[in-house]
């Protein structure tokens, strides 16, 4: 407990900086690791949905192509098992797993989890289209009087037929346009459908399903996939969160202003040097007090935690961000994470550059207090349209007379020509004309979508490679 | 997608559908040969072993048009345990009301056969037939089981089909119901035992 209180007691020092050539070969290390273990992950993606497949035909599915009939009903029951692959890979993909995370980041993982909903959808709905014309061809019924003659006659069918609505229910609501237009707390609420909908699933592939029939050594497969997954759903996503509050108790201490619509929330709490690090990546936080407590929120810390002391920096951008500038010293505070791979883990070059927008320069502070570089080998371009929204702009600028980074700050109106991210007085530059050093470093960028977009294309187009390029959405 | 994550991916997923593809095929393979030689042990089971070599070859016509004199013998055929009713009446009526009658001699003895149980990838499917005047008369199944509810659906609707459809060859000679493929095959099969042991 004594050494866990003066390492807290000791003011953030930065990491002792290995020598220039030490640090560029243990980042490269540390990138190349990572990219091995995304291409790992991807095969075994890609190889959970050929293994679907592969057990049906190693079932005798393989001699199931030879006439209209049971081709048909074959396509049908592939789609389904396929289908229920990719539900089962989106629920990984949405764990939030450590080894996930920390390989594609949780950007990254739950696009990929977005990408994937269409699809499965598709492919549910295939299932039942395909078998239904199928079962009906064997039985000399039209599709829709098989369909009637299933529900009424098998148990498990018309469980199986609501958890194909809820499928649907699920993907439309998430569908952009649909989005938009409700709440997210309403989307959240229809997104937890999804676990009724593979719930209702399961009674019938395991009573109708030939592969998942006892005896059927494909059978434990199945069970071993639903197995791992619900695992790792209540692991990381439930346990993880109350281990994490339980173990730090925070508590909202005070709330001040950052300047333009902006407040920091300063939180105490236990043992939070073990948080020291995370610097950029998010936490998830709910308020436990009245009307907030259901609301949850992605924020990233905006100083490395100091003596039982942290602090993060929000702006009202939506309904629940604007209350919590109201919070009360005192409330209780739940909090799980770190997500996210916008840290320290993700560096693969010894240079580094950060790029911040608005309320995005936020999370920049703190990794910046905590980077590994080399005096001169680090830039910060801050940008906003007033100065006032140069959110922690003096506590940067300190920390980059500390540790030797070059600041600027680019103030103003958007340019109308050339680089869209940089202001009107900055026209005709490029992220190069910033940073000498630029191909040699990690770009960081934080703050509107379209607005990262560009300083990434920016980038791209001086030749980083997409290691080298990290972002955090921060609008959702 | 990373180039080298798409090809291994690509690799690993081909790899894994082929093996997928050799095991059903094999598997399937292996379901066939199981097939017969049950139908060959459940024939030289209830029937007696003079024609053990006859129904590997699985035709039924050509078995039964060979077998002519069969019906003239059918009387010390009786070693037949299962079959308690074959004791009246038994090769005179049945081989002349049938020679009169059909031109091609069936050489069935009168009576019930019952073929032996097969095990289909579905379920369990047991056959028997009665024979009266040298032509089956009933198809019957005894056993006709699904593993799940799906399977017993298509059985239930598939047994009516081929039972006809036998009525009308007075064989086992008969297409297979589409939908039905492993039913119609493991009844086919069973059958057949009932059938060589009829001819017996």
């Amino acid at each position: 407990m004594t050494t866990a209180l003066r390492s807290a007691d000791r003011p953030a020092q930065p990491p002792r900086p290995r020598t220039a050539n030490g640090l560029a070969r243990t980042l490269r290390q540390r990138g190349r690791r990572r990219l091995l273990r995304e291409d790992f992950l991807t095969v075994l993606a890609w190889a959970s949905g050929a293994a679907a497949v592969a057990l049906y035909l190693a079932d005798g599915g393989a001699g199931q192509f030879n006439n209209l009939t049971t081709a048909t009903t074959s396509i049908g029951i592939i789609a389904g098992l396929v289908g229920t692959d990719l539900v089962l890979v989106m629920l990984l993909l949405a764990a939030r797993i450590p080894l996930i995370d920390g390989t594609v980041g949780h950007d990254r993982a739950m696009e990929i989890h977005g990408k994937l909903g269409k699809p499965a959808l598709y492919l549910i709905l295939a299932h039942m289209v395909f078998l239904l014309i199928g079962y009906g061809l064997a039985d000399r019924l039209n599709p829709i009087a098989e369909g009637v003659s299933m529900w009424n006659s098998l148990p498990d069918m018309w469980i199986a037929f609501i958890s194909t609505v809820l499928f649907i229910l699920v993907v439309v609501t998430s569908l952009v346009a649909v989005r938009r237009r409700y709440p997210y707390e309403f989307w959240y609420v229809v997104h937890l459908l999804t676990y009724a909908a593979v719930l209702t699933a399961l009674p019938h592939q395991f009573s109708e399903g030939q592969l998942f029939a006892p005896g059927q050594w494909q059978r434990w497969y199945w069970i071993v996939f639903y197995l791992v997954v619900l695992a790792a759903l209540l692991r990381y996503r439930i346990w993880a969160p109350i281990a994490l509050t339980f173990r730090h108790q925070l508590s909202v201490t005070r709330v001040v202003s950052a300047g333009d619509g902006a407040v920091s929330i300063e939180l105490t709490g236990l043992r939070l040097e073990e948080l020291s690090g995370a610097g950029g990546r998010f936490f998830i936080w709910r308020f436990l007090a009245p009307g907030l407590w259901w609301h949850h929120h992605p924020f990233s810390l905006s100083a490395d935690p100091v003596a039982g002391r942290l602090r993060i920096t929000v702006r009202n951008l939506g309904k629940g961000s604007a209350a919590l500038t109201s919070v009360r010293p005192g409330t209780k505070v739940a909090v799980s994470g770190p997500y996210g791979l916008f840290g320290h883990a993700a560096r693969t070059r010894p240079g580094l550059v950060l790029v911040g927008s608005g309320i995005g320069i936020t999370p920049l502070r703190a990794i910046l207090e905590r980077a590994e570089f080399e005096p001169g080998e680090a830039t910060v371009i801050l940008r906003a349209s007033t100065p006032e929204t140069l959110y922690l702009r003096d506590e940067i600028a300190e920390l980059c007379r500390q540790r030797g980074a070059t600041m600027y700050e680019l103030v103003g109106q958007r340019a109308r020509h050339g680089n869209p991210w940089l202001p009107r007085n900055q026209t005709g530059l490029a992220l190069s004309d910033y940073v000498p050093n630029l191909r040699a470093s990690d770009v960081y960028v934080c703050g509107p979508k379209k607005w990262t977009d560009a300083v990434l294309q920016d980038a791209k187009s001086a030749g980083l490679s997409d290691e080298q390029l990290h972002h955090e959405r921060f609008d959702w | 997608m990373r180039a080298r994550a798409a090809a291994a991916a690509a690799l690993a997923s081909f790899g894994i559908l082929a093996l997928g593809w050799q095991a059903g095929a094999q598997s399937i393979e292996a379901s066939k040969v199981v097939g017969v030689t049950n139908s060959a042990t459940g024939t030289a089971g209830s029937a007696s072993s003079g024609s053990a070599g006859s129904p590997g070859s699985g035709s039924s016509a050509s078995s039964g048009g060979t077998t002519a004199a069969g019906g003239t013998t059918g009387a010390g055929g009786t070693s037949t345990g299962s079959t308690g009713s074959t004791g009246s009446s038994t090769s005179g009526s049945g081989s002349t009301s049938s020679g009169s009658q059909s031109s091609a001699s069936s050489g069935l003895k009168n009576g019930t056969f019952t073929g032996a149980t097969e095990q289909t990838r579905y379920g369990l499917i047991q056959v028997q037939i009665v024979v009266s005047g040298g032509k089956i008369t009933d198809v019957q199944t005894p056993q006709l089981t699904g593993d799940d509810m799906r399977s017993d659906m298509i059985n239930s609707e598939a047994a009516p089909i081929l039972r006809s459809e036998v009525l009308q060859a007075q064989s086992a000679n008969v297409d297979t119901v589409s939908g039905a493929t492993y039913t119609s095959e493991g009844y086919l099969a069973s059958l057949q035992a009932a059938l060589n042991s009829a001819h017996a």
